[in-house]
């Protein structure tokens, strides 16, 4: 199986050139006959790889399965929240319990989703359940420097660049559109979303034959 | 009488806290213990706190072990919205009372809404001025000494008062900057100007408590003012900005006017009454690597009732300045700072006249949570007017050597 070959998205390239963070895909690899690997790998405009980026990918056509819902943490700890930042699928809960001495009190302002949690230590409030996309910010009313964000997505495909800066993941054939969010992103999100065709680099085995009588048995 | 009203609060406040404390319940107290020991080598002049003209905190009689503070903070949250905060200070036995308290405000907080914070304190506090004194107890993370400008702040100038602040938080959504707008309404800062008219600036880290006493009774020029009073009837008020851009970089600007009518004498304590006026800005940056870099200025004048001239009125405009420079290597850390001040003096004896510069070099080595080492040394070089008048040299030039050894204990220090 030979490695992946990485090739430039054949999408428009960012307009901005200091702004811009390159996307580079890689397809290759095929998994067994109907599926491949996506390989994302976020540059910025230097070419300096970008960790811990947020990419989605969602089929253009059909329609997409859904990722399942997962109980997720936000600590606090030595007032910041650990981990800042957290992608999670439409329906999750996030538990927000607090491992400081001292006392936090959580907010968000975000239209996604709009919450308290009163002055508290430990873990005396349930879980919180994200149903909607999109991404929430979340602060602490008595330590201002607290920040972390929350992705909310509804995309069946969807992760975090690791040091090298890629992400990956194992998608049916067909048509993506992907997409990137980070929180110091200086370009809207539509000018960093591509569109992708995983094309498989040798033809399928012959399919099943459909149209033969039943009576045919041999 | 004021004075017994807000040590009664404060006692109240104390006594709640640690009723609060006593309780089983989820107890939303913080509170913080600070232990500051120096060894102190000085050749300058005694300063203001023991009735002499000299600009550094500890002068040539001070040498060997000094205490540098005892600290004891405590916040207690009030219901959901509202937090008592308290901050006590034992620096030496020069003032009225071994221990003082150097802020002592209610704080309502209520959850940000769409963007927009709003903070609302009542009681005594700092202005919202300092770009230096960010650390617990309106200390230095930097140097042991605070720059020229914010020594004034922590000699004399303290609202006491109410001060809302708006701040739109555009980095929590979307923008690369915050904005805030600040406002407050004050009293009891009557003497505000006092310590800057009749000695200058000075280099120190010692904050006046509440209702404390700068210099020694009967020790001219100062003889035990008093700075934070009350009697003339009129409300100071400052309204400032600030401007951050994600955690990099701080702007602040702030318009102070105590308000006082300088003709106003308390007959009782004695004490005159200063009008001071002032402009600051100031802007830190901290970049990658550690670096970070403060600049601030201050312009302002201060007036008062001139003495064996009626109806005649004595004015110094005052300017400072200061530059500092910080890199952070781990728990190392090594700063510089330059400042520069001048007071002018518009009167018929061109009393209080001075003109300086210092330079600070400092490195703090933050052993652990609980233990932190500073090492300093301060030299200030001034002229002053003052000094000529008692016949002495105006031109002087003090050095100041101090090691610090800080223990810190407290609810939120592991």
């Amino acid at each position: 199986m030979r490695p992946p070959a990485r090739v430039r998205s054949p999408a428009r390239a960012p307009r901005r050139a200091v702004a811009a963070l390159g996307l580079l895909a890689a397809l290759g690899a095929v998994c067994g006959a109907r599926g491949a690997t996506l390989v994302i790998q976020v540059q910025t405009p230097d070419g300096r790889v970008l960790p811990g980026a947020v990419v989605t990918a969602r089929p253009v056509e059909g329609a997409a399965h859904k990722a399942v819902p997962v109980r997720a943490v936000i600590d606090q700890v030595n007032r910041a929240f650990a981990p800042d930042l957290l992608v999670i699928p439409v329906g999750s809960t996030v538990e927000f319990p607090n491992s400081d001495s001292v006392s936090h009190q959580i907010y968000s302002f975000s239209p996604t989703k709009r919450f308290q949690l009163p002055l508290y230590r430990g873990k005396p409030y349930p879980p919180v359940h994200f149903d909607q996309a999109g991404v929430v910010t979340l602060g602490c009313n008595i330590h201002d420097e607290m920040l972390a964000y929350l992705v909310v997505t509804d995309a069946p495909y969807f992760g975090r660049t690791d040091t090298s800066g890629v992400w990956s993941a194992e998608v049916s054939r067909g048509r993506y559109r992907v997409a990137l969010w980070h929180p110091r992103l200086r370009e809207s999100e539509s000018d960093l979303e591509r569109e992708l065709t995983v094309r498989l680099s040798r033809a399928l085995q012959p399919a099943p034959l459909s149209d033969r009588p039943h009576s045919w048995d041999y | 009488m004021a004075d017994a009203t807000c040590i009664r609060l404060a006692l109240t406040i104390v006594l709640l806290t640690v009723a609060d404390v006593t309780r089983p319940a989820r107890a939303a107290t913080d509170w913080q213990l600070d232990l500051d020991a120096r060894l102190v080598s000085s050749n300058a002049e005694p300063s203001f706190m023991e009735g002499g003209l000299g600009t550094t905190r500890f002068s040539s009689n001070d040498d060997g072990l000094q205490l540098g503070r005892v600290r004891f903070a405590v916040t207690q949250s009030i219901g959901e919205l509202w937090s008592a905060h308290l901050d006590a200070s034992m620096y030496d036995d020069k003032d009225r009372s071994p221990v003082g308290v150097t802020e002592a405000y209610l704080l309502f907080r209520p959850y940000p809404f769409d963007g927009f914070r709003f903070r609302l304190k009542a009681g005594g506090f700092y202005p919202p001025m300092s770009l230096e004194n960010r650390a617990s107890g309106w200390d230095s993370p930097y140097t042991l000494s605070y720059s020229a400008i914010n020594s004034w702040l922590a000699v004399e100038v303290r609202p006491l008062g109410v001060e809302g602040t708006l701040d739109w938080l555009g980095t929590r959504t979307g923008h690369g900057f915050d904005l805030g707008a600040t406002g407050g309404v004050f009293g009891w800062s009557e003497g505000t100007g006092v310590v800057l008219a009749n000695n200058g600036f000075s280099l120190t880290d010692r904050q006046t408590p509440l209702f404390g006493r700068v210099g020694q009774p009967g020790a001219e020029p100062l003889g035990g003012a008093e700075p934070f009073l009350q009697f003339d009837h009129r409300a100071g008020v400052y309204g400032g900005i600030e401007l951050r851009y994600f955690d990099r970089v701080v702007l602040r600007a702030l318009r102070y006017d105590n308000r006082a009518e300088p003709m106003a004498d308390d007959v009782t304590t004695a004490n005159y009454s200063q009008d001071t006026r002032f402009n600051s800005a100031g802007v830190r940056i901290e970049g990658d690597y550690g670096w970070t870099g403060i600049v601030q200025w201050l312009d302002g004048e201060t007036t008062t009732a001139e003495d064996g001239v009626p109806g005649g009125l004595s004015s110094w405009p005052f300017r400072a300045e200061f530059a500092l420079l910080s890199k952070r290597f781990g728990r190392h850390s090594l700063s510089a700072r330059y400042d520069r001040f001048t007071v002018d003096s518009v009167n018929a004896w061109g009393y209080g006249e001075q003109d300086g510069h210092a330079w600070t070099a400092a490195y703090v080595f933050d052993a652990s949570a609980h233990w932190h080492f500073t090492l300093e040394w301060l030299q200030v070089v001034t002229s002053s007017s003052t000094r000529e008048d008692l016949g002495l040299p105006p031109l002087l030039t003090e050095r100041q050597l101090q090691f610090a050894v800080r223990y810190a204990l407290g609810s939120s220090i592991r």
